[in-house]
């Protein structure tokens, strides 16, 4: 009895973070080539150019959860090394779009364009190339 | 009257629906705005001379005051111009205590770049010095990890900026980034009573990025003339690395300087730090030293002196962290320690300087 409340009670956890922390995935457009998660470490934060990283609301959720799983840094460090970037003259960050609907739409209009969003958002104007973990 | 209100109205009603959320209408395409800045206070508990953010500033803490807010407070404004497909410009102006003693404006960069491909661009205009690995944005509080680079790195050199021309080229080998530059130019510092003047300057530098780790390298030569002295070269080569996978950091940096009057000049510094939530505690030690027996000059120990200090950034709020930092400095000549200056007949090689700064970064 009390281990199946266990059982019961970790379950609700597991399926709490669940929600809370939704696979995200790399999308890019469909026409472009793949790309690594090294890559887009390289990318969000500001170490290569080439192609145009699209961000989500900084201290969003879905952003928090992209930065720690793609670059394993959390808001303040990403900002402090984009402030460095923007304050040396060498570049802006990365475009910021309310939400996953409106990445998408740039990212299909965009063959150079990379962004994220959650797995569930994910449809056939947009390709996947890297899920996160 | 009615007519004017309905129209103050529908103006209202334009900018309210235009403004949040479409940053790309009209000026915004065009133009970025951004700024940072740091409010300081400085406490040194060595009475033979003033603890300040940089040689030139002429007072600190310490012999003038027992606090100070100038070593360290600044204010930095921004704008970032998109002329054209490629063609880009920046203008940096920064208000922070200078040799005079005053907060006047000085512009920091303003260049017009223009991109020929995603990786070879060319600059015309003022840009920083590499003279080390963060010499480019050593006044932006918030992108540092410490409360300011170590003032022993920072005396090396005493150009700051270049106004000239510079190529860039970027070079991807697998997974190694490398940013090639190669600059052309001439400088000049105001020193309180003096100017000093670069001409024929060159600046070689390479930036390696794999992954968390980074290495800069940077060579640069000129010949300069301050005040009555006759024109002399000065050369400088740095090397830098910074090893930073997010959870903590190893960084450390060297230059080594030669001035045809004033000698050699070799300072570096090792930093660790590590991130427990919103902390990131750190160490470092850093040292200034100047090796030549006999320079021209007749000064064999200009500058010397070595730190050892400890500190932690808190990023307590979103874009603003609060840091303190406590620092032992040892001075080692009578002739301007490179943390110090007013200089008293009391000092003696030898003393040491307690020093604990509290800053407040923001960026916006």
């Amino acid at each position: 009895m009390k281990a199946s409340a266990l059982c019961a009670l970790v379950f609700a956890v597991l399926a709490a973070t669940n929600i809370q922390a939704e696979d995200i995935v790399v999308i890019v457009n469909p026409a472009a080539k793949a790309i690594s998660k090294d890559q887009i470490a390289d990318l969000y934060l500001g170490r290569s150019g080439g192609l145009t990283p699209i961000d989500q609301t900084a201290g969003s959720a879905i952003y928090v959860q992209f930065y720690k799983q793609a670059t394993g840094r959390d808001v303040a460090q990403v900002k402090a090394i984009w402030s460095r970037i923007l304050f040396t003259g060498r570049g802006l960050p990365p475009k910021q779009l309310p939400d996953s609907a409106a990445v998408k739409q740039a990212i299909a209009a965009n063959p150079n364009a990379v962004g994220y969003i959650e797995k569930s958002a994910v449809d056939a104007s947009v390709k996947v190339v890297l899920p996160l973990d | 009257m009615n007519f004017k209100l309905k129209l103050a109205a529908a103006a209202s009603t334009f900018a309210l629906g235009t403004m949040p959320g479409h940053a790309d209408t009209t000026i915004g395409q065009y133009v970025t705005l951004s700024g940072f800045g740091t409010l300081g206070e400085v406490h040194s508990d060595y009475r033979q001379a003033d603890f300040t953010g940089e040689f030139l500033q002429p007072h600190g803490a310490g012999f003038s005051r027992s606090w100070s807010p100038t070593p360290d407070s600044d204010l930095g404004g921004q704008a970032d111009l998109r002329i054209a497909d490629g063609l880009t410009g920046v203008v940096q102006v920064i208000s922070r205590d200078n040799a005079d003693g005053n907060y006047k404006p000085r512009v920091e960069w303003a260049n017009i770049k223009y991109a020929f491909t995603a990786d070879l661009a060319v600059r015309v205009g003022r840009t920083l010095l590499p003279t080390y690995e963060r010499s480019d944005s050593q006044n932006v509080g918030y992108a540092l990890p410490w409360v300011r680079v170590p003032n022993e790195i920072r005396y090396s050199n005493s150009a700051t900026h270049s106004d000239g021309v510079d190529l860039l080229y970027r070079v991807k080998t697998g997974a190694v980034i490398q940013d090639l530059q190669v600059q052309f130019g001439r400088t000049s510092e105001d020193f309180s009573g003096a100017v000093f003047h670069g001409k024929d300057l060159i600046v070689l530098s390479d930036t390696l990025q794999y992954g968390n780790a980074s290495v800069h390298l940077a060579y640069q030569t000129m010949m300069y003339t301050y005040s009555v002295l006759p024109a002399a070269r000065f050369r400088l080569a740095s090397a830098g690395f910074t090893y930073d996978p997010g959870a903590w950091f190893v960084t450390g940096d060297g230059n080594y300087a030669h001035y045809d009057f004033f000698g050699d000049f070799f300072a570096w510094y090792l930093s660790v730090g590590m991130r427990v939530g919103r902390f990131t505690p750190y160490l470092i030690y850093s040292t200034e030293d100047q090796p030549t027996s006999a320079p021209p000059s007749g000064l064999t120990e200009l500058g010397d002196e070595r730190t050892v200090g400890a500190g932690v950034r808190w990023d307590f709020a979103k874009n603003i962290d609060f840091k303190l930092q406590l620092q032992r400095v040892t001075i080692e000549t009578r002739d301007a320690p490179a943390s110090f200056n007013n200089v008293q007949p009391g000092l003696r090689v030898g003393d040491k300087a307690n020093v604990v700064s509290l800053t407040l970064d923001f960026v916006f």
